[in-house]
């Protein structure tokens, strides 16, 4: 792969933001920016009630991203996040099915609540440690180990709802999860659980060596090994967190809609890498936020949902995704290249 | 003295054996795909034998189900090769499976209308190198890493196929007034040489074409050296970006054709019918041993490459339920990588 090392930041004294709150505050903006003029065109947008729903529509691809944008902020890519969603869901909801039904589908392993979901979220890390043990271990490019394990996670899931979706002889309690909503307010546990992760994101990325380690890492492996950073075991780390996020991500979407599909998170992962890269994440490792990223899915939020106020066909959301992303990398390059010319 | 003596004693066999070895394994690097190859062939044919006799109805070397695994094969092969290629020279293209789909609907909807084959397959052969071309001008003019620059066509491709259907239906097909053409199915699935359809012998040409093209003319070694080393290719005097740009214009041509072929088969131009092909390129390629960071890989091997995956694909619907596919190609695609990685490390000698 050739990619452009486009990010070389030259200190001075006349700056005061560093190239990454610059590019992450570009980010914020044109989000902000394209919400108004969205407002403009569409009925009924400009509305507190719809800014929120940009939101907590998105949370299971906000929280997938997070996984994503650390990975690739230390070099790395994360494509298995979609598949891992459905393994886990899957999983939770075969091993909580009660035994015995003659239905092949209706019989599942009837294992107590708790150690079904235990069980789902250890088969996420599962996939989580085959990455790993793929990328760290055999050096293979991680866009083709997590294609691989992708296509596993998910296989593995049809391979247990024969193709097709588990829905029956659940038990009572398994609903609950994602359908919670918080202290009385209409705010549901899984979108808590998204704030909650952005809020311990920012957390590590801003304040914890570890979050910083992931940068430099990504920046330059050689030097950070050098400097005595164990990079196997920090990416290691990474994927493991990845899939863990996948992981409850699964669950808590089988808990909300009380199935596990094989097809759930289809195409999941290109979302998740999408909002990272429009949210400023460089390919090459080493530069972006997770609050770029989150700026990043507010921006295709604030897209798609236009699109289908101005009753577009759905069709049109591929094309408008498609500009909305090579202006955003156009324009991140550019601002780059002109700053620090 | 005694001890350099004793050096090269000691030496001497092991450079021997490590020559062995070393032609051991070029020879497994050059030729082990083939053996795969017929290992499961011949695993295939071997299933089922209680119940079916060989070359019958029923088992895998039944004329008409080779026949049938070859005519599916053809938009796979015809990708394979102008996949590699670009892949050798370091860059990759995930937009053909949408360039299939938009070509499909852009063939069908000129057949629909009454052109006749050879112009409509012209003119859909031609969009699909000017969708390759914008590909190459994302990646080569706006500098845009070609996983992101692909991507973006992927969803913009779609699109578009998706906005040229007519309303109402999800793909181009006969409706009201509008007939399919008689002849549009004949590309994909008449057979005209020993049973197998146009399409197949347009891939087996396109391939032979591509063999050529890297063995024997200057864009195929301009490409490995792009791979190998772009900095060192640039200061050579190789002009990268237009290497890069004119591969990228081929693999369109080839995912063009290759649309064409699977909207023949299918009698309809659906735009969706090439979602996830860049996945089975990717897997086709690597298992032909192409290594994913460039510089190395041969068309022909992917070529191979393609008969593995879809023969193991549509042999194994006898053996299992279809719904162990996925999991099934994730793990041939594993293997493949990490079988790449050791057969390479043991080479490099690390």
């Amino acid at each position: 792969m050739n990619v452009p090392v486009h990010i070389k930041s030259i200190p001075s004294n006349k700056k005061h933001l560093s190239d990454q709150m610059y590019i992450t505050s570009l980010v914020a903006l044109v989000a902000i920016g394209l919400f108004l003029i969205a407002s403009l065109f569409v009925p009924n947008f400009f509305q507190f009630q719809n800014m929120l729903n940009l939101v907590t529509n998105n949370w299971a691809v906000i929280s997938l991203g997070v996984g994503v944008s650390f990975l690739l902020v230390s070099g790395n890519f994360d494509l298995s996040v979609g598949g891992i969603v459905a393994l886990s869901g899957v999983l939770s909801v075969w091993l909580a099915q009660s035994i015995g039904s003659p239905n092949a589908l209706a019989s599942g392993l009837g294992l107590p609540y708790w150690l079904a979901l235990l069980g789902a979220f250890v088969g996420a890390l599962a996939i989580g440690g085959l990455n790993a043990l793929f990328v760290v271990k055999f050096r293979i490019p991680s866009i083709i180990v997590t294609l691989g394990t992708m296509m596993v996670a998910r296989g593995i899931a049809q391979v247990i709802t024969q193709g097709s979706q588990r829905n029956t002889n659940l038990p009572e309690e398994f609903g609950v999860l994602g359908n919670l909503k918080v202290f009385g307010t209409s705010m549901q546990f899984p979108v808590l659980f998204m704030a909650l992760l952005l809020l311990l994101a920012i957390l590590i990325e801003r304040k914890m060596v570890f979050g910083r380690l992931t940068y430099w890492i990504g920046a330059n492996p050689v030097a950070s090994k050098l400097s005595g950073i164990d990079n196997a075991k920090h990416i290691t780390c990474l994927y493991l967190f990845s899939a863990g996020i996948a992981g409850v991500v699964g669950i808590l979407l089988s808990s909300e809609y009380q199935s596990g599909f094989s097809n759930r998170g289809l195409l999941m992962e290109f979302d998740a890498l999408v909002i990272a890269l429009l949210g400023g994440i460089a390919i090459a490792g080493g530069f972006g936020s997770v609050i770029g990223m989150f700026f990043g899915a507010i921006i295709l939020a604030v897209v798609t949902s236009a699109a289908t106020g101005l009753t577009l066909s759905p069709d049109w959301q591929y094309i408008l995704k498609a500009l909305a992303v090579f202006l955003a990398i156009v324009a991140q390059t550019w601002a780059l290249a002109r700053r620090n010319k | 003295m005694k001890t350099v003596k004793n050096m090269s004693k000691s030496t001497t066999p092991e450079i021997a054996s490590s020559a062995v070895s070393g032609q051991i394994i070029s020879f497994l690097r050059n030729y082990y795909i083939y053996f795969v190859l017929l290992a499961i062939v011949v695993l295939l044919s071997l299933t089922n034998l209680d119940r079916y006799e060989l070359f019958e109805r029923g088992n895998f070397l039944y004329e008409k189900n080779i026949i049938n695994i070859l005519r599916a094969s053809a938009p796979i092969l015809m990708l394979a090769g102008a996949f590699t290629l670009l892949m050798v020279s370091g860059y990759i293209d995930l937009s053909v499976g949408s360039t299939m789909g938009l070509s499909a609907v852009i063939y069908a909807l000129l057949a629909i209308n009454g052109m006749p084959f050879l112009p409509a397959f012209a003119i859909t052969a031609l969009c699909g190198a000017l969708l390759g071309a914008f590909n190459g001008l994302l990646v080569v003019k706006f500098k845009i890493t070609p996983v992101i620059a692909t991507l973006i066509t992927l969803s913009l491709f779609k699109g578009i196929a998706l906005l040229l259907v007519m309303d109402g239906v999800s793909a181009v097909k006969s409706m009201g007034n509008l007939k399919m053409p008689s002849w549009f199915n004949d590309f994909g699935r008449e057979g005209v040489l020993l049973g197998l359809p146009m399409a197949f012998w347009v891939a087996v040409v396109v391939t032979a074409f591509l063999v050529v093209l890297q063995n024997r003319s200057l864009l195929g070694k301009y490409a490995a050296a792009t791979g190998g080393n772009p900095t060192a290719a640039k200061l050579s005097g190789i002009n990268t970006s237009k290497v890069v740009f004119v591969l990228y214009a081929i693999v369109g041509v080839c995912a063009a054709l290759a649309g064409m072929a699977r909207a023949s088969f299918m009698s309809l131009g659906d735009p969706l019918s090439g979602d996830g092909m860049e996945l089975t390129a990717i897997l086709v390629v690597l298992i032909g041993g192409t290594a994913f960071s460039g510089g190395e890989g041969k068309v022909l091997r992917s070529f191979i490459g393609a008969l593995i995956i879809m023969t193991i694909t549509m042999g194994m619907l006898t053996l299992v339920p279809a719904y162990y596919q996925t999991l099934v190609i994730g793990a041939v695609l594993l293997a493949a990588a990490a079988s790449n990685h050791l057969i390479s490390r043991k080479e490099h000698g690390s």
